[in-house]
């Protein structure tokens, strides 16, 4: 009955787990040719968004999206104030976190969210009915819900898969091999931590004071949603690339909302049964 | 060595010139004025779904204390509240399941059994609700002669103080779990205070007995059950108020797109004025009264606080949507 269950319900046992698999961007090496976005868009067949002009600098992009999975920023940081000597332009190709305690997954009531074998976070597209709770859930804004109507993969959630059909097959993901710069690197996580930490120290050398990294197991940027196994090496404050300080992961409050909510109701049954009992003496 | 031109102290002191958003940006020194969190995709099903869903799960609370502790009139009157309590989930389903980008999968919501997620636990809370809320909805109409032959039979085997026990902690969660389940996402307005899941309690609460109300005053039962039904659904307005000032307290800032602005007026006037403090002011001014005065009284503040819960959901969800947009209130959630 349970295996009858389980086929009715698209239920699969996990795969055995593989060497976890990451980006690291590094954002000082990006000069914001979007190879990454077209090729991202190319290999996943993702429509096209429209010409709509943000008036952002090159930044035409917006936002991360339903479908729209790699995401170039243009910081333009002019000279504005008296500290500052010269005008610089910081750019940064944005990308699911595929966070180690992912708050989308945590949230999906289907099970559409699953860890693959590569410890990223994956959308199963014949799972996902669309409820949308992932959308909000996100610390991040990269989860979206394409819209009813729509030439893609209509009402579902979608998000980066770190190119998983491409991982299958050993391959790189696009965007990391359309890159031109080596700003976004592909690999092992454990590979990558190590490479940028490296990179971090070059920099600082160099007289990069600002430098920081951004989703590192000691960063606190990991506190709740646990390293990021897409992580980036930033050349300003997180919130400069609209990186949250401590993304929060919604579970870590939940026993204290529920215990609120039953509060109030276990107040409420008190109180209606002592004026009950009242009436009938 | 260019580099080492930058004054790295400048990024540590925030000014509005500083940031991405340099150009023109005005929201909390990010990245322009983008907003961090996406916005919500649920459409009104959602509110509309939590204010029912609510009432239901509150009226079939209050019905269930008066049947284990009430006095023979007591059980009788508020016994009538099983009636709503099984109408009440019935266009839920259909809300929900509209609301889904997907509807015709909905099923899937039941594929498995995840209590860490508020939505799929309200899923499963809504599947046993609605049979019980029914089952005893249905031995109530064989009570009171309204069905007959073997359905009739067939409520005799209901063990009425278990589905009256079962379904009423599954009703609190029901009552709950929706304002749980907003906060457990990152929009500022939602999940800033942790008060939200009471919020939304005591407002299911408060309209639950109220519906409770409103039929023991349209049907005439005897003055000294409605005083005490008046006086339990007065106790639960002043806690939803209670709740509700704590809320606003908490969340600080994040609450603006609520308490100013497009929502001030469904939030204020409808939630709070017409859905706590006028039911109360009603009640307050019907125990001075008797017979018709006291029933229209009565039938009015429970009017008023079940419209009240609507507004209440309603703008709370609304103004969520506003509120993932705030790029600085974002920011402030996300702090250190």
């Amino acid at each position: 009955m349970i295996d009858g269950y389980k086929r009715l319900m698209n239920l699969e046992e996990p795969l055995p787990s593989k060497k976890a698999k990451g980006f690291f961007t590094d954002t000082s090496l990006c000069i914001g040719c979007k190879a990454c976005e077209v090729a991202c868009k190319q290999w996943n067949q993702l429509p096209a968004d429209g010409f709509a002009i943000t008036g952002n600098s090159y930044d035409n992009t917006g936002h991360l999206g339903a479908t729209t999975w790699r995401h170039v920023q243009f910081i333009e940081q002019a000279k504005a104030n008296e500290s500052r000597q010269e005008q610089r332009w910081l750019m940064m190709s944005d990308v699911c976190k595929h966070c180690a305690n992912a708050a989308c997954l945590e949230a999906c009531p289907t099970g559409a969210l699953v860890r693959t074998e590569f410890d990223t976070v994956y959308v199963q597209q014949d799972i996902c009915n669309g409820c949308g709770f992932c959308v909000p859930a996100c610390p991040f804004g990269v989860i979206d819900r394409v819209p009813k109507e729509s030439t893609f993969e209509v009402g579902t959630a979608h998000k980066c898969t770190l190119c998983y059909d491409r991982l299958k097959d050993d391959m790189t993901p696009a965007c990391a091999k359309s890159c031109p710069t080596a700003s976004i690197q592909f690999g092992d996580v454990e590979e990558l931590q190590h490479r940028a930490r490296q990179r971090l120290g070059e920099l600082k050398a160099r007289g990069e004071s600002t430098a920081r990294l951004y989703g590192m197991p000691e960063g606190k940027e990991a506190v709740e949603v646990g390293p990021l196994h897409a992580f980036f090496l930033l050349l300003d404050k997180p919130q400069a690339y609209n990186l949250p300080e401590v993304p929060r992961l919604p579970r870590k409050t939940m026993a204290e909302r529920y215990g609120w909510s039953a509060a109030v109701g276990i107040g409420f049954a008190m109180v209606a049964a002592l004026v009950f009992r009242g009436g009938r003496r | 060595m260019k580099e080492a031109n930058h004054p790295p102290p400048s990024q540590e002191s925030p000014s509005p010139a500083r940031g991405g958003g340099q150009c023109g940006g005005t929201g909390g020194g990010g990245y322009y004025d983008n907003p961090i969190v996406r916005r919500p995709v649920w459409t009104w099903e959602v509110p509309a779904y939590f204010w029912l869903g609510g009432m239901g799960a509150g009226a079939f609370v209050t019905a269930s204390l008066a049947q284990t502790l009430g006095s023979a009139d007591d059980r009788r009157t508020a016994a009538d509240g099983f009636y709503l309590a099984a109408a009440a989930p019935v266009p839920c389903a259909p809300l929900l399941i509209g609301d889904l980008g997907r509807p015709a999968r909905f099923h899937h919501m039941l594929r498995i059994f995840k209590p860490l997620s508020p939505m799929n636990l309200g899923a499963w809370t809504l599947t046993a609700f609605t049979p019980l809320a029914f089952a005893r909805a249905a031995s109530h109409a064989a009570d009171t002669g309204l069905l007959h032959g073997p359905l009739r039979g067939l409520t005799r085997l209901l063990p009425r103080r278990l589905t009256e026990l079962a379904g009423s902690l599954l009703g609190l969660t029901l009552a709950g779990y929706s304002g749980v389940l907003l906060g457990a996402t990152n929009v500022p307005l939602w999940a800033k205070s942790k008060l939200l899941g009471g919020v939304f309690m005591a407002s299911a609460l408060s309209s639950g007995s109220a519906a409770v109300t409103l039929q023991a005053a349209r049907r005439g039962s005897p003055e000294a059950t409605l005083h005490r039904l008046a006086t339990i659904e007065s106790a639960a307005s002043l806690g939803e108020m209670a709740v509700i000032t704590g809320y606003l307290m908490q969340s600080g800032k994040a609450a603006r797109p609520l308490t100013t602005g497009r929502f001030a007026a469904p939030f204020w006037l409808g939630a709070v004025g017409i859905g706590a403090l006028l039911p109360l002011l009603l009640h307050r001014f019907a125990t001075r009264h008797h017979g018709r005065t006291l029933r229209s009284l009565s039938t009015a503040a429970a009017l008023c606080s079940m419209a009240g819960s609507l507004a209440l959901r309603w703008s709370i969800f609304e103004a969520g949507k506003v509120s993932s947009e705030d790029q600085s209130a974002s920011f402030e959630l996300s702090k250190a």
